[in-house]
């Protein structure tokens, strides 16, 4: 029999390609996702742990005191080569050829090599006071001349003018954007009136392992308070804290890889039907010529596994290859999503060549069962016509409920709670359940799109609505395979929407003013509002004035006084900033442990003018707030401290201009005010969700495209099949354009079918996703993108359109002659 | 057959002396060179308006593939058609295609039905791909003809082998065409109901002047006809009028069959 299976293999090689072409896309889906999941998280950590990642052991503190005094400790502790401390703080800058002032984080460019780790885009690192390098974030070049007000220790300010030698290359820190950063040396920032260190990196002798190291450093210092990491494994915390929590990066690479092999499995097993279906007679001729069903059952399956292994190999070569394009783009273009270089974990290859060839196998199993029951005598029979019946299996239905009841169960409950790790298995059961599910489900919802498609289409649609229900059990398999393409993609269509709308309303709650503009002195001048109002782009403002009050704790604290009326048209939330009303205090939470007052409570607040008792209200985060008219009634001459501005809606792009506007008409009226703004964060925040649906819509469209070469193997098979039928027909009358017509309702009636299902059922997993991953963290806003939605279902319907091209094109071949001689 | 037989007239079609189909030259060759078959080689002949003609022939005579270029079923190699007065040679496929389901009707030996369709769903097949509908006296009287009332909402697998036939000897009918081909028509049913079958074709052209042509290989089917044309080596090999089943036997012997 192996020379059967052998023979089989090289005589049925065409067609083979077909179901080769699904195992490869299938796998290379499979690695691909892997490696880029592999690579982002690698990227994160290389960039977000940047400055760990070099050293072979960090030392920090638990409750940010002074390390300066650990640092003779640690330098002589055997194997040490170097020690940098983490000296750190802040500076307003002037950039040339601007007016406006600039918030930069200061760090430390250490005097030891092998402690450097700033990448370097261009120039140098600095080597003495009066030079810094800064991120490419801040616009300025190597040679550039900065006006930096830094404020020293003792409390005085100072101007003075430094040299930019080098710019720093953070990409795939997610944090570059957020705001400019420059690197000193340690004098310099000292002089800058940086704090002690809380941090210490530390340089091994050459040879050292970073764990022994870790673990002498551990023991020459005090246990209290300190924590000693190798630099990998600070790096590894700091990317987990970037990314949100550790698990929740977990669970969505569990997503990722489930789907990817659920979609996996499914094509290839459909597929796989499919090309057997097709060599009933072939296989019921071997057990003619006296081949026992088990040599039949080794043969199919020897194939399979022969076919699955090429397959997957192709394909963990195309999945790499595709993950290396993928990543070449990604940095090409500078892409927010963290991709650089690329990660190749021998999981992901071994997992690829697994799928490929279990699910391949696992999928001959069925049809190698079905094939070892053909009766020898089906061979000698005529090529059956298609039945009109098949009953799908009691055992199918039973099963897809046990999947499907709890698995959605499990679904609701893990939105409820809300925690993905419930309602993951949940979906992936459901799901499951589902499919199962659609053999019965599918062909009465195509039987009913027939019957609504035979009022368009005429004679041709409704033969077609016919056929498209003949052999329910393979129409319900090919649809679902397309099903399965659609409900994912329309998932992560939906589920990305409801993400940005969710994180641009926590956005917005988080920084609810698109610019803040404050004076370093306390005040700003009071006509400095209606100036900015003035600017282009700047579609209204309202001015907080600020006072020094004394709290129930005898201490000073500053107050802003808002007035509700000006600023709620300012605001784009006040979810975390709620608005006092007139006798109320807004108290950010931490302050209300501190006075130990909670919601309702009465504090009473002294200012110069006299002191008024007010209604304590808690919010999370929030400045201590008052209404204008309670702050007047404390201090009447409370200069404005603060402005807060509202942007015109725009384009993420036209708003940057705008804030670069409004910084250099603050900078020209005063000279040390601070301008923020939420503007770049949030277009970086849509940059990143855009490119990962890109990346993960085109890594699905692959399954997708794998359903409808099965649409399209599906329809060749019925064109075999039918031959007899469609001369018949072309004998009656029907022209060669209406039996193209025909096979294209047909197509179209399975294809539109699975992509109004899948869209349906995507909609509801994406919102149940995004609830259940997003609800972890916070308030979840759902959204459905229409638009992209109907996109979807045009798109898989017109495919399916396309898919039944080249079967019509070889039933229309047929001589009508030749086909009735069967 | 004890239902009351309806008289089934077709109005304002005077019975024409002129062939309803008939072929010049008729030429078929498959494959080329060394390995050429000539299924036809040069067939003259013509099938009256209103009559009933069986072509016979032994095995591989070429009778059906005669049948299929006279149908315009299958293309000539050379030689020509007339269906009435139009040339089927130079039709392209789909003037052609028209030309079947408008102006003739067919009769297989089997696979005659599509089995997704119902009875009366087969039978208003043709006219409905030519975007007609059915006249309804006319629909009831072939119906009632055939015995079929009972059975339209049927799909042909619950139909037996002489049910199937008498559907598509219906189908065959209802649009009035200029010829009715059917082809070995009850090859596959017993004497009995091929015996019904032949009986229906026979009373269609006795009673509403249709054309039949019917190919077939069985000397009792072809006692029917008003007509034998005899068919060898897929040249004219003779005719025989007003056959019997004993004439019929003789000339094919004659033939050498
Ligand atoms: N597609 C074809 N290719 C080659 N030879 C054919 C083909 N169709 C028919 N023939 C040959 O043409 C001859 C006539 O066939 P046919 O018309 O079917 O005969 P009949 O119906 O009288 O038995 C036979 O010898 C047959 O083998
Ligand atoms: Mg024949």
């Amino acid at each position: 029999m192996r020379s059967v299976t052998l023979a089989s293999v090289r005589a049925h090689a065409g067609r083979l390609v077909a179901s080769c072409l699904a195992i490869v896309l299938a796998v290379a889906f499979v690695v691909a996702t892997l490696v880029l999941n592999e690579t982002t998280r690698s990227t994160v950590l290389t960039a977000a742990g940047a400055q760990y990642v070099g050293a072979d052991a960090v030392v920090g503190t638990d409750d940010g005191s002074s390390l300066l005094d650990a640092v003779p400790t640690v330098s002589a502790v055997d194997g040490v080569a170097a020690v940098a401390p983490e000296w750190q703080t802040s500076v307003q800058a002037v950039l040339p050829g601007r007016t406006g002032a600039e918030f930069l984080l200061v760090g430390t460019a250490a005097d030891d090599a092998a402690l450097r780790w700033q990448r370097l885009a261009d120039g140098a690192l600095p080597d003495r006071a009066g030079e810094v390098a800064v991120s490419d974030r801040v616009t300025a070049e190597v040679g550039d001349v900065l006006q930096v007000v830094g404020v020293a220790p003792d409390g005085t300010g100072s101007t003075a003018e430094v040299t930019v030698t080098g710019v720093v290359d953070l990409g795939g820190d997610p944090e570059a954007g957020l705001y400019g950063r420059a690197w000193a040396t340690p004098e310099q920032a000292q002089a800058w009136g940086a704090a002690d260190p809380t941090e210490l990196r530390i340089a091994g002798a050459p040879g050292t392992d970073p764990e022994l190291l870790a673990a002498a450093v551990r023991d020459a210092l005090p246990d209290e308070g300190i924590t000693v990491r190798t630099g990998t494994e600070q790096a590894e915390v700091r990317a987990a804290s970037m990314l949100g929590n550790a698990t929740a990066l977990a669970a969505v690479l569990l997503v990722f890889g489930t789907v990817a092999v659920v979609v996996a499995g499914l094509v290839i097993a459909n597929t796989f039907a499919v090309l057997l279906a097709q060599r009933t007679r072939e296989l019921a001729l071997l057990r003619c010529v006296g081949a026992t069903a088990r040599q039949v059952r080794r043969s199919v399956l020897g194939e399979a596994a022969l076919t699955g292994l090429a397959a997957s190999l192709l394909g963990v070569g195309a999945g790499i290859g595709l993950a290396a394009v993928v990543s070449r783009l990604a940095e090409g273009v500078d892409s927010p999503v963290p991709l650089s270089g690329l990660s190749v974990p021998w999981p992901a290859v071994a997992a690829g060549l697994a799928v490929g060839v279990l699910t391949t196998l696992l999928a001959a199993l069925a049809p190698a069962r079905g094939a070892t029951r053909v009766a020898p005598l089906a061979a000698l029979r005529p090529t059956d016509p298609a039945p009109l019946h098949s009953r799908p299996g009691v055992l199918r239905l039973v099963l897809g409920l046990l999947l499907l009841l709890p698995g959605a169960a499990l679904l609701v409950l893990g939105v409820l709670l809300p925690h993905v790790l419930v309602a993951l298995p949940g979906g992936v059961l459901s799901f499951l359940g589902v499919v199962l599910l659609a053999q019965r489900a599918v062909p009465p919802v195509v039987r009913a799109a027939g019957g609504l498609v035979t009022r368009a289409g005429g004679v041709p649609a409704r033969l077609a609505a016919g056929n498209a229900t003949r052999n329910p059990g393979r129409t319900a398999a090919t649809a679902t395979a397309l099903l399965i393409g659609v409900t994912l993609t329309t998932a992560m269509v939906v589920g990305t929407a409801s993400t940005r709308a969710s994180a641009s309303a926590g956005l917005a709650a988080a920084y609810p003013a698109d610019v803040v503009v404050e004076g370093l002195s306390g005040q700003l001048p009071g006509t400095l509002l209606p100036q900015l109002e003035g600017v282009d782009g700047v579609a209204g403002g309202t001015a907080l004035r600020s006072a020094e009050v004394t709290g129930p704790d005898g201490q000073a604290w500053t107050a802003s006084g808002v007035d509700a009326a000006t600023a709620v048209p300012v605001l784009r939330s006040t979810v975390d900033t709620p608005l006092p009303d007139s006798g109320e205090v807004v108290v950010p939470e931490w302050q209300a442990e501190a006075w130990a007052v909670t919601d309702g409570d009465v504090v009473s607040l002294d200012g110069p003018a006299g002191s008024a008792p007010l209604r304590v209200q808690v919010a999370e985060e929030s400045p201590l707030l008052l209404t204008g008219a309670d702050l007047a009634r404390l201090d009447p001459a409370a200069p404005v401290g603060q402005l807060w501005l509202r942007l015109a809606d725009a384009e993420a792009g036209a708003q940057d201009a705008v804030v670069d506007a409004v910084t250099d008409t603050v900078g020209t009226a005063v000279g040390d005010a601070q301008v923020t703004g939420v503007v770049s964060l949030r277009r970086q925040m849509n940059e990143v969700l855009d490119v990962l649906l890109l990346v993960v819509t085109g890594l699905l469209g692959v399954a997708v495209v794998i359903a409808l070469i099965g649409v399209g193997n599906t329809l060749a098979l019925s064109v075999v099949e039918r031959r007899q039928e469609n001369g018949l027909l072309r004998a009656m009358g029907l022209t060669r354009r209406q039996l193209r017509g025909l096979l294209a309702w047909e197509s179209v009636l399975v294809a539109g079918v699975a992509a109004v299902l899948g869209v349906v059922l995507g909609g509801v997993y994406g919102m149940a996703g995004t609830a259940s991953v997003l609800g972890m963290a916070g308030e979840v806003v759902l959204a459905v993108p229409w638009l992209q939605v109907a996109a979807i279902v045009v798109v898989a319907t017109v495919a399916g359109l396309l898919a039944s091209v080249l079967p019509a094109r070889c039933a229309v071949r047929t001589p009508p002659v030749a086909a009735l001689a069967g | 057959m004890s239902a009351p037989v309806p008289v089934l007239t077709v109005p304002g079609e005077p019975p024409s002396s002129a062939a309803a189909v008939r072929a010049a030259g008729l030429t078929k060759t498959h494959g080329s060179g060394e390995t050429a078959v000539h299924a036809l080689a040069g067939v003259d002949v013509a099938f009256a308006r209103g009559a009933f003609t069986a072509i016979m022939g032994p095995s591989g005579s070429g009778k059906s593939t005669l049948m299929h270029c006279l149908a315009g079923l299958d293309s000539a190699t050379a030689g020509s058609v007339w269906l009435g007065d139009t040339e089927l040679t130079s039709l392209r496929d789909d003037a052609l295609t028209r030309l079947r389901r408008e102006r003739i009707g067919f009769v297989f030996q089997s696979f005659n039905l599509l089995p997704v369709l119902d009875a009366r769903e087969n039978i208003v097949l043709p006219l409905q791909l030519a975007g007609r509908r059915p006249d309804p006296a006319w629909f009831d009287a072939v119906v009632a003809r055939l015995g079929l009332r009972e059975r339209l909402r049927h799909r042909p697998a619950e139909l037996s082998g002489g049910q199937q036939q008498r559907v598509a000897v219906a189908r065959a009918l209802l649009p009035r065409p200029d010829v009715v081909f059917a082809d070995e028509p009850t090859g596959n049913l017993d004497s009995r109901t091929g015996a019904e079958v032949l009986d229906l074709l026979r009373s269609s052209v006795r009673e509403t002047g249709q054309t039949v042509v019917m190919v077939t290989h069985d000397p009792i089917a072809a006692a029917y006809a008003d007509r034998v044309v005899l068919l060898a080596d897929g040249r004219l090999a003779g005719e025989i009028d007003a056959p019997t089943a004993d004439s019929v036997v003789s000339a094919l012997r004659g033939l050498g069959a």
